[in-house]
């Protein structure tokens, strides 16, 4: 067992990485939206992606990340930040040995 | 034990009005920019004097024609599948058997899993007939349902249709030979969807999208755990899956093919094009079919794609609540020449294309279609404007009301008498 310390492990995901990772998605997807506009607390909604956007958006950042997990964990997701907890919480579950 | 199981015959009832989506774009102040990824061109409209019966026979009864009464005596099993149940216990099974003039030496039972509940029987029925058990039996599995929105559901209303298809089955399949044994399931509870009383949905259409593509990916990992060597982009032929509405399908696509074929995405508009957009070439003409949806695609595919030398297809059904399953078949030049003499297309072309004013006006009517009330009188002629304009002329049962709970039927003629159809 490796003992804890102080600094993290290069593989430890960063949740700002994720962030940006989720904003670079949003963007290509949603091509009329700035990245200022991608805050922690909109909605996907909220920057006018559709149905069809909002599963473009799933996929494409699960996909970036490297990620198997299932979409109906992002159903109930209430915005961006919860989005962004979900996928590094995700990440830490698929870094553990 | 026999080998060879399938779809004998196929017709859809897709309604005789329809509203283009433009059309109820502009009348519902919806953002037109979203018709792109909705990929949807009109919606089927019900009229009043119809109902998940109604749609059920009008459905099957072109179909019965076209095999022969000696035939349609052979079939033994009448099942309805649908989301749309007109009664705690007496099934629309009991009203279509009887008005379908089928032999009184019949099952009749009615199913419901959402917009999957067709599939389950189409199996169940599959496996009765390979068993062995009633040489020659048929099975008669009819999906029907109508339709609640309003504008309260926003961009599902231009996405939701009405009416029915009629799928036969039988050891002398024309339309789809299926794989027997070759399907893959996958199911879990959830709340995405779903109709609690009679007069209106509720949905959450972000955890039904996704329950759909989690179930889509599932439940063909499961097929090719059954299927040695079942390759997404190799195996089939063409796809036809659940169809809530176009771009759905399209994006189920794409995901498909970063999930099973990554290294195909760079083509993915070209395969999508190629292997899946025949089969929505009537959904988005009609839109979701709910229980129907996905023979409305193998129709569509089986008219507007080539399947002449033999063609092996995909199929997803998908019902919310949630139950799923991907399984295949084999069709050939019998297959689209069975469909054909449906005049599936011509019946579409046929409906009339209401404006709002007319649409808005059935919309109230319509939502009493399911409510159990002792006694109700619909005048068939109120909505005889419509039916003269419907552009086949063809019989259609309509629906006149209840008596004592009971509901009542009547034979009535659409259209105005210079295009028949069927033809003799």
């Amino acid at each position: 067992m490796t003992p804890k310390t102080a600094t993290p492990e290069p593989a430890t995901p960063d949740r700002e990485a994720v962030f940006q990772t989720v904003t670079a998605v949003i963007t290509e997807i949603l091509p009329t939206v700035a990245a200022d506009r991608v805050t922690g607390r909109r909605r996907l909604a909220d920057l006018g992606a559709d149905s069809v956007d909002r599963v473009e958006i799933v996929v494409g950042v699960l996909d970036r990340l490297g990620l198997q997990a299932p979409m109906a964990a992002f159903a109930a997701v209430p915005d961006l930040d919860a989005m962004t907890d979900l996928l590094t919480e995700l990440l830490r579950e698929g870094s553990t040995p | 034990m026999t080998e060879t199981v399938g779809i004998e015959a196929l017709n859809v009832y897709c309604g005789t009005a329809g509203i283009t989506v433009p059309t109820l774009f502009a009348a519902r102040g919806l953002d037109p920019a979203r018709m792109a990824n909705l990929m949807m061109t009109a919606r089927s409209v019900a009229l009043p004097c119809e109902d998940p019966v109604t749609h059920a026979v009008n459905a099957a009864r072109p179909l019965l024609q076209a095999i022969g009464p000696e035939a349609a005596a052979r079939i033994e099993t009448l099942v309805t599948s649908t989301e749309s149940g007109i009664d705690y216990s007496k099934s629309v099974a009991s009203y279509v058997h009887e008005h379908l003039g089928l032999s009184p030496r019949c099952r009749t039972v009615e199913v419901k899993q959402a917009c999957y509940a067709a599939t389950a029987a189409l199996q169940l029925g599959a496996g009765y007939l390979a068993s062995g058990v009633s040489p020659g039996a048929k099975v008669l599995v009819i999906a029907t349902d109508v339709a609640l929105v309003d504008q309260d559901a926003h961009y599902t209303e231009p996405a939701m249709g009405t009416g029915a298809a009629a799928v036969l089955l039988s050891t002398e399949p024309q339309v789809l030979t299926l794989d027997l044994g070759a399907f893959g399931l996958h199911s879990f509870q959830t709340l995405d969807s779903a109709r609690p009383g009679p007069t209106f949905d509720i949905a959450d259409s972000d955890r039904s999208l996704f329950a759909y593509l989690d179930c889509l990916s599932n439940s063909f990992r499961a097929y090719t755990e059954r299927v040695e060597g079942a390759d997404f982009a190799e195996t089939f032929d063409y796809l036809a899956f659940h169809t809530p509405f176009a771009g759905m399908v399209r994006a189920a696509h794409r995901k498909m093919t970063r999930d099973f074929a990554k290294d195909r995405l760079a083509a993915v508009d070209d395969d999508f094009a190629t292997r899946v957009a025949p089969s929505l070439v009537y959904p988005a003409m009609v839109g979701n079919l709910c229980s129907g949806s996905v023979y409305l695609a193998l129709a569509s595919l089986l008219d507007n794609g080539d399947v002449a030398d033999g063609a092996r297809v995909g199929m997803y059904s998908y019902g919310s609540g949630c139950a799923a399953e991907f399984f295949s078949g084999v069709a050939d030049a019998d297959s689209a020449a069975a469909v054909r003499r449906m005049r599936i297309q011509e019946q579409l072309d046929a409906r009339v294309d209401l404006d709002f004013a007319e649409y808005d006006a059935l919309l109230q009517e319509n939502r009493r279609c399911l409510v159990p009330e002792p006694d109700r009188r619909i005048e068939v002629d109120a909505y005889r404007p419509i039916l003269d304009r419907y552009g086949l002329q063809r019989d259609l049962l309509v629906y006149t009301g209840t008596k004592d709970y009971g509901r009542t039927y009547e034979w009535a003629t659409a259209g105005d008498g210079r295009n028949p159809w069927p033809t003799a």
